[in-house]
């Protein structure tokens, strides 16, 4: 690995200070899955690396608030996975928390890293798109909230400005039961990166909300305004139909050496109609 | 060069300082400054397990975390398993009797893995056991001896989370 | 204080260390004064080094050394285990991606690391190939110099040996087949991956030299050392720690010769640790593309089988083509056929060497066989079961004509898995089931030499230069001593890898080490149970022919039977000292045989699988794996199951996910631990069950074989006609990734089902 200096700031402003200063010589290490690797590779090659784990304002911790659910952004993944009413709530993300990596890798990937890294197969990202996260960054500016559909570029890119960390992400408490799921594909059982990640959620009144990853340049979120994935009772031609129409235009990377692009895009039908099964069991277990 | 970095942090349940540098990663640190080559270094993207530690009571890949990361933490290795008077842990113990080891160069960091499963779930189920222990690459692939011998520890040991040592920070 | 005896199970020997974290692999040394090196490649496969600068990396902090062939003996050495094709760094150009160009040395592993990055390498890409059709093709450019390959006929190609065994009539066999089958299989790229990455230190010692290795070969490493140093055997010292695992891996030397060079240079201790990734660059197995025509009759007996087998080898021999010699050569299978042609060729290519590995050669055929075999009951409508059955060769056949005869009862290997596995009877929906046999010949010369010392107190320490490298040998020779001369298992010292202390053997692998130097140490026990017989003799005044010494006790005279610690101190005398015992066991060369000498012994395997596929994603599971292997004698059957069970999950993993992926430019693309699956705990089979058949019939200690590669052998045959059963596709090439089968699926349900 080449050298680098490592910060520990101990406050908000601290780290914003320090992440304008230095721009990308900077690099934000939370839970260090990811960034370890890629420090190691030399893919990156910071001045500094800035540890925000002791921030307070970073800090882990699953709350509700106002309505909210508040996820603080250094939130391991085990946390994520563990939590009761992330488990109800918003069940396909705490599905997708297990899928990440192994125990050891889920005991230091925190929410907030998966998602500023912006991989375009990070594992949590299309439940949190399917159920509306908000990520909420700090910077030299102030605090401001980024809907997650608006977060996320390309792989490697969000829109956090220089200076701007992200500090908690948050998923509105739904006052109609929205039941979701999970699925991923990938190339053994054991834990691997996925060829393609889908979650599908269906609520009571029948709307449904699908998004996917690993199939495109970013995680992609969208909304069936028919209701037939909401609708236990509709025909496999029917939500076949519907899922040609919002998954028309994923577009699989053709280098992949994970998945062919036909596969990954057969497999993300067949994610959608196990998740979308899943969820409406899930609503209908209540 | 960056500067060195001083941390304090309690080892297998004593305190230790010492300097290191802020590109080394906790498996470095145990290696090549502590002297602790117990945890084993692999894969180094987080995939074998091999160099698997407790910190703060919680299995991590040291490969993935770095040194100076640890500050004020309670780190735990292979070698803080057996007792203190000698001999080995019951898990210990187990994986021999159950023949769990064959080459063992995996088997400081499944020991960890599967002694951090115990203190979390006392009472693993099989899959409990599987997945606890996924994260730890075995090529001899005495994956089910290894099962063997969590599963009994389980059934005939009380593994008691060791209280956490005061925080050196 | 009870004495171990052969078929117990005790804890492993050496397993202390391995459960505390105080076991040294060559990684863990630290001596006070060692430096560090790194390996310096380029981003290319087949490369022409224009220059090299190492003013750069000579510039920075710390850095001693950077050596390039440029400052080796010229011409540079050249080592290998069949051909002597190797040079210590690259000579004028790369040959595949990861041949090393230079090695520095600096005070620390980072400061190691800047320095190799430092090194200017400027190169330019040449022509290369990376598969078996580029290879072979007119245009191909010549992978070796056919200056390296004098005398030998196919210098100007890429073929680098052929190898064909046959007997009998292929035409007139043909005439009684009622189906003749002809398929092509083709087996990847797969890489050992022990979780130890291969390690080395070097130093200056006197007037010689003392390396550090992980090798299974150390006697060996020692003769090459002397031959590239020109040193005398007695100067040259090879320390060789527990491997942490090596599945072939590590038998022969790989960058040892240019670590010597460094440290003489520098004059002190000298370590490199490989990355995994590097070690993906240093050693594989070699890929196959295999064709085999086969002919069965109605009545289920084979006819004739007539294999040609492609194996895809690297830049340098290394052994490959032993590989592909032996491996190809019990192609046919355990079956007595009464026509057969094996046609084998070793292919060089721009690519890692390819070297030993868990079944040296036989399982990329097997794969090709069995599962070519499993075609034709189809297309008879014969129970796969059945056809084995009547075709295997019964104990004591010669089913290689001019080869060591069948030494096994092998129906009853396959008996037990069919039972265990409940073949023919009803399963769930969906699932389907396959059997396969496998079968590999043993070591076929071998020399290893034991000594064993008897202490005053009845202690005993073992000298073997085996390694153990997980398979156990430590255990099994301490239980043999135990047995032999009464000295309780903790009682007991196995000293091993250290060609300055312990006696000459010739290699850890085939398989050999319980049959060969076991049989060592019990001759030396054997030699000092005469020794101990004619002392107490003397002590009691009786003739010495009326004492037995034996299972660890000593029979007087009149009944009386005294454990051999009491009599030894007695029998020693004032002066005390030891008694001391040397064992051999030979395998001798035989200059006719095809493979010079015949089996030893031969590993036989029978693996039942139960899967079933979900047909929306390809992905396979393995329901139930049943693994049968024909072991002799389980001198320790908790070991035999561990080898077995792990040789079965290792087949598991290049049968459903392991392969190299290369770029057009021939460099390895899943480079590393995240893009090369392995078989995790979540990637068993759902029931894992091993047997062993035990009929003390081989030519080990108290009637043990050679096993531990045999479960790996036939799995992917297996795995494969279960596929078929469940799904109705048939795949012939290896991994059956989700993907690859999910494909097979599709073309099925278009009508395109290949057969």
């Amino acid at each position: 690995m080449q050298p680098f200096a490592y910060s520990r700031p101990g406050t908000l402003a601290e780290a914003v200070a320090l992440l304008e200063e230095r721009g990308p010589g900077a690099r934000v290490l939370a839970g260090g899955t990811d960034l370890l690797i890629r420090l190691r590779d030399g893919s990156l090659d910071p001045e500094v690396v800035v540890d925000v784990k002791r921030v307070p304002e970073l800090a882990p911790g699953i709350r509700a608030d106002d309505g909210r659910l508040v996820i603080g952004a250094t939130t391991t993944m085990t946390e994520i996975a563990a939590h009761p009413v992330i488990r109800h709530e918003f069940a396909a993300l705490a599905d997708a928390a297990a899928y990440v990596g192994s125990v050891q890798i889920r005991n230091r990937a925190t929410l907030a890293g998966n998602l500023c890294n912006a991989s375009p197969a990070a594992d949590t990202a299309p439940a949190l798109l399917v159920h509306g996260a908000v990520v909420v960054a700090a910077g030299p500016e102030g605090t401001r909230r980024i809907p997650l559909d608006a977060f996320f570029v390309r792989s490697g890119v969000t829109t956090l400005a220089r200076g701007e960390l992200v500090t908690a992400v948050d998923l509105p408490l739904p006052s109609t039961r929205l039941a979701s799921a999970h699925e991923r594909r990938t190339r053994r059982r054991g834990h691997d990166l996925a060829a393609v990640t889908m979650a599908v959620g269906v609520d009571a009144r029948g709307a449904a909300r699908l998004a996917f990853g690993s199939v495109g340049p970013r995680p992609v979120v969208r909304v069936d305004d028919t209701a037939t994935l909401g609708d236990r009772s509709a025909t496999d031609a029917d939500v076949d139909a519907i899922l040609d129409r919002l998954l028309g235009d994923a577009a699989p990377s053709r280098t992949s050496m994970r998945a062919s692009p036909g596969y990954r895009l057969a497999m993300l039908r067949v994610l959608a109609r196990r998740a979308r099964a899943t969820a409406l069991g899930r609503l209908a277990d209540g | 060069m960056a500067e060195r970095v001083a941390i304090e942090l309690v080892l297998n349940g004593a305190r230790r300082r010492v300097e290191v540098e802020p590109h080394h990663t906790l498996l470095d640190a145990l290696r090549d400054d502590l002297a602790l080559t117990g945890a084993k270094s692999c894969c180094l993207v987080g995939e074998c397990g091999a160099c698997t530690v407790m910190v703060d009571g919680r299995a991590v890949d040291s490969c993935l975390v770095l040194a100076a990361e640890v500050a004020g933490a309670d780190v735990r290795t292979v070698e803080g398993l057996a007792p203190a008077g000698g001999g080995l842990s019951t898990l210990q113990a187990k994986f021999l009797e159950h023949g769990a080891v064959q080459c063992g160069y995996c088997i400081p960091g499944q020991l960890m893995a599967a002694q951090a499963l115990l203190e979390t779930t006392p009472q693993p189920s099989d899959p409990e056991i599987e997945e606890g222990l996924a994260g730890n690459l075995c090529r001899c692939a005495c994956y089910e001896q290894i099962f063997d011998a969590v599963r009994e520890t389980a059934a005939t040991a009380v593994v008691e989370p060791r209280a956490p040592a005061a925080a050196a920070r | 204080m009870t004495a171990s005896r052969v078929g117990d199970s005790p804890a492993r020997v050496g397993g202390f260390g391995r459960v505390t974290g105080a076991q040294q692999y060559v990684a863990d040394l630290h001596p006070a004064d060692a430096l560090h090196a790194k390996l310096v490649t380029v981003d290319a496969a087949h490369a022409r080094i224009v220059s090299v600068d190492a003013s750069g990396a000579l510039a920075l902090p710390g850095v001693h050394l950077v050596l390039t062939s440029d400052d080796l003996p010229q011409p540079v050495p050249r080592f290998g285990p069949q051909n002597r094709d190797r040079p210590v760094l690259a000579v004028g150009e790369t040959k595949y991606h990861g041949d090393p160009v230079a090695i520095v040395v600096a005070d620390t592993v980072d400061q190691a690391e800047a320095a190799a990055a430092a090194v200017r390498v400027e190169h330019e890409p040449l022509p290369a190939v990376f598969t078996i059709e580029g290879a072979l093709a007119a245009d191909a450019p010549l992978v070796q110099d056919p200056s390296l390959r004098e005398g030998q006929a196919l210098a100007q190609t890429n073929v680098l040996n052929e190898h064909e065994v046959g007997w009998g009539d292929l035409d007139q066999a043909a005439r009684g087949a009622d189906v003749v089958l002809e398929r092509r299989y083709t087996f990847p790229m797969v890489t050992q991956f022990a979780i130890e990455p291969h390690a080395w230190m070097a130093a200056p010692d006197g007037d010689g030299i003392v390396v550090w290795s992980a090798i299974q070969h150390p006697y060996w490493l020692q003769r090459m050392l002397a031959g590239v140093l020109k040193l005398p055997l007695a100067r040259v010292r090879v320390v060789a720690p527990d491997p942490g695992g090596a599945f072939g891996g590590k038998q022969h030397p790989k960058y040892e010769p240019a670590l010597a060079f460094a440290a003489l240079r520098v004059g002190r201790p000298v370590k490199l640790v490989l990355t995994l990734e590097e070690t993906f660059q240093a050693v594989r197995r070699a890929a196959c593309d295999a064709t085999v025509r086969i002919g069965l009759a109605r009545d289920g007996s084979i006819c004739f089988e007539d294999i040609r087998a492609d194996y895809l080898i690297g830049a340098y021999t290394d052994i490959a083509d032993r590989v592909v010699g032996k491996g190809s050569y019990v192609g046919a299978g355990p079956y007595a056929i009464p026509a057969v042609r094996i046609r084998g060729r070793s292919i060089l290519s721009h690519t890692v060497p390819s070297t030993a590995f868990r079944g040296f050669g036989n399982p990329q055929i097997n794969w090709a066989v069995e599962s070519t075999l499993d075609e034709a009951c189809e297309a008879l409508g014969l129970d796969p079961l059945d056809v084995r059955l009547r075709n295997l060769a019964a104990k004591g056949q010669p089913f290689i004509p001019f080869d060591t005869p069948c030494d096994g009862d092998w129906a009853d290997s396959v008996r037990k898995a069919a039972d265990m596995i409940g073949w023919g009877s009803p399963m769930p929906e969906g699932r389907g089931r396959g059997i396969a046999v496998g079968i590999k010949s043993g070591p076929t010369t071998g020399l290893s030499t034991s000594i064993v010392r008897l202490l005053a107190d009845g202690s005993v320490v073992v000298y073997a230069g085996t390694s153990d490298m997980g398979q156990g040998a430590r255990t099994v020779f301490a239980q043999v001593a135990s047995q032999e001369l009464g000295a309780p298992l903790d009682w007991v010292t196995v000293v091993m890898g250290d060609t300055a202390v312990v006696p000459y053997d010739q290699q850890t692998s085939a398989s050999r080490s319980t049959v060969l130097m076991g049989n060592a140490v019990l001759n030396a026990c054997r030699d000092i149970q005469r020794k101990l017989a004619a002392m107490a003799a003397r002590v009691h005044g009786v003739e010495a022919g009326a004492v037995a010494v034996e299972g660890g006790v000593v029979r007087l005279p009149g009944g009386a039977v005294l454990p051999i610690a009491d009599v030894v101190a007695a029998s020693l005398g004032r002066l005390g000292g030891e008694i001391t015992g040397l064992g051999e066991a030979r395998k001798e060369a035989d200059p006719s045989h095809p493979l010079g000498g015949s089996a030893a012994f031969f590993e036989f395997n029978c693996t039942a699988i139960e899967a079933s596929v979900d047909e929306d994603t390809g992905d396979v599971t393995i329901h139930r794996h049943v693994t049968v292997s024909d072991v002799g004698k389980a001198l320790n059957p908790l070991q035999v199951t561990m080898q077995d069970e792990g040789a079965a999950i290792m087949g598991l993993g290049h049968t459903l996910m392991e392969h190299y992926l290369f770029d057009d430019e021939g460099r390895i693309r899943n480079l590393g631990a995240i893009d090369y699956r392995i078989p995790t705990s979540m990637d068993l089979p759902r029931s894992l069950e091993s047997a062993f058949v035990e009929h003390e019939d081989g030519p080990g200690p108290f009637g043990a074989k050679g096993m531990s590669e045999g479960a790996l052998l036939c799995v992917a045959p297996a795995v494969g006609a279960a596929i078929h059963a469940a799904a109705r596709v048939r795949i012939r090439d290896l991994p059956f990734s989700p993907e690859r089968v999910w494909r097979a699926i599709q073309e099925r349900d278009r009508g395109e089902a290949g057969a």
